[in-house]
C-alpha cells in the first residue's frame, strides 16, 4: 500500500484550505448512506483507516503533549476513563514512594559516610 | 440522471472500468493529491446537486458494474433513501470547532532538580509534582468546559449532533489545539441563529476560539441515528 503522509513536515502547511480539506474528508469518505456497490467498497475502509490514523494518532500525540487529553479522559467521550483514573493514581502514588524512597536513603547514606570519614 | 422509483433519482457519472478496479482504486485513493481532487469534485457534485432539493450523498466511489445494476442496487435502498431524505429537507449541517491557543509555558520539566537541600528536596519535589497536576487539570478543566459550553449553545438550535475526533497540528496549526470538532443538523430557520451565536462565542474574550463553516449538505446525518456506522450494506 502506498503510504501516505499527514506528517507536520509534509507538503502541507496549515491554512483555511487544507482545513476545509480535512472537512471535506471526514464527511465525503465515511459519512452517508453506504451501500453495497459492484467494486468492492470495504477495500476503502483499509484506506480510510490509514488516512484517519494519520490525522488523528498525531492529535491525540500533540494533546497529551499539551496536557489535553480529556477527550480520552472524559466519560461522555470514552469508557476507558475510569481506568485511566486509576492508572493515574496510580502513577501519583508510584511517584511519590519514589520520592520517599529517595529521601529516605538519602536520610540514611549521610550517617554512613560520616561514620566512614570518621574512620 | 439515473430515474430510480418513487421519484427518485440518482446523480451518476460513467467511468472506464479499466481505471477503476480493486487495485486502480486503492493506488489512486491512496495518493493525496488524486484522493484530495475526488474528494473535491465528488463534495462539488453533491453540493451542486443540493441547489435543487434535498440530496441524499453517497461516500466516494460507490461503484456499480453498470447502469442496470446501480438501478437495482439503489432501488433496493429506496426506504433508507425516502427516510433520509424526510431527515434532511429543510436542514443543513454546520461544522463548529473549538481552538484552545498553545501559551509559551514548557510543561515536563525535570521534576527533581536539587538546589534546595536534601531535607527539603523530598518535600519540594512532591509540592512540584502537585502544582504541575493541579495546574495541568485547571487547564484540562477549562479546555473542557469552554468545549462543553459551545457544544451545550450550538446543540440547543440543532436537531442532532455528531462529534468527532479532533484534528491534530498538521491541520489546525502548531500553535492551537483542537478541543471540539462537532457538526450540527439544523433547521433553516435557525441556521442564522446558531451562526450569530458561535461569532458570539467566539468574540468573548477567553482562550478559545470558535470556527463554524456551513451550510454542508448533511453528510454526517444521512445514516439514520439509530444505525451503527458501517454495519450493514458493506460487503453484504
Amino acid at each position: 500500500m502506498t503510504e501516505m503522509e499527514f506528517s507536520p513536515e509534509s507538503s502541507y502547511a496549515p491554512g483555511p484550505s487544507t482545513t476545509n480539506l480535512a472537512e471535506i474528508l471526514e464527511r465525503v469518505l465515511d459519512k452517508g448512506i453506504v451501500i453495497a456497490g459492484d467494486i468492492k467498497i470495504d477495500l476503502l475502509d483499509i484506506e480510510l483507516l490509514t488516512i484517519r490514523l494519520r490525522l488523528f494518532i498525531s492529535s491525540v500525540e500533540t494533546a497529551k503533549k499539551a496536557g489535553i487529553d480529556w477527550w480520552e479522559t472524559d466519560p461522555a467521550l470514552s469508557s476507558r476513563a475510569a481506568e485511566h483514573s486509576l492508572a493515574l493514581e496510580n502513577k501519583e502514588l508510584r511517584e511519590k514512594v519514589e520520592a520517599l524512597e529517595r529521601k529516605a536513603s538519602r536520610a540514611s547514606r549521610s550517617p554512613r559516610r560520616r561514620a566512614e570519614e570518621d574512620s | 440522471m439515473l430515474p430510480l422509483d418513487e421519484g427518485l433519482w440518482a446523480v451518476t457519472q460513467e467511468v472506464p472500468a479499466a481505471e477503476f478496479t480493486e487495485d486502480a482504486l486503492r493506488s489512486r485513493l491512496a495518493d493525496q493529491r488524486q484522493l484530495e481532487e475526488s474528494a473535491r469534485t465528488h463534495h462539488a457534485v453533491v453540493t451542486a446537486a443540493s441547489a435543487d432539493g434535498p440530496v441524499v450523498p453517497l461516500p466516494l466511489a460507490t461503484l456499480f458494474t453498470d447502469p442496470h445494476r446501480a438501478q437495482a442496487a439503489l432501488n433496493d435502498q429506496r426506504p433508507r433513501f425516502l427516510a433520509a431524505l424526510d431527515r434532511l429537507t429543510g436542514r443543513t449541517e454546520w461544522a463548529v470547532k473549538v481552538y484552545l491557543r498553545q501559551r509559551g509555558e514548557g510543561r515536563g520539566e525535570a521534576p527533581a532538580s536539587s538546589t534546595s537541600t536534601a531535607e527539603a528536596s523530598g518535600q519540594a519535589y512532591l509540592k512540584r509534582v502537585r502544582d504541575r497536576d493541579q495546574q495541568c487539570r485547571a487547564r484540562q478543566d477549562a479546555a473542557l468546559n469552554a468545549a462543553r459550553h459551545v457544544h451545550d449553545v450550538a446543540a440547543g438550535y440543532a436537531v442532532a449532533s455528531v462529534q468527532r475526533r479532533p484534528h491534530g497540528p498538521e491541520i489546525t496549526g502548531r500553535d492551537r489545539t483542537q478541543t471540539l470538532n462537532a457538526a450540527y443538523l439544523v433547521d433553516d430557520a435557525q441556521a442564522p441563529r446558531l451562526v450569530a451565536a458561535m461569532r458570539a462565542l467566539g468574540h468573548a474574550p477567553s482562550e478559545a476560539e470558535v470556527e463554524v463553516s456551513g451550510p454542508w449538505v448533511p453528510y454526517s446525518f444521512a445514516e439514520a441515528p439509530d444505525a451503527a456506522p458501517g454495519a450493514g450494506g458493506i460487503g453484504v
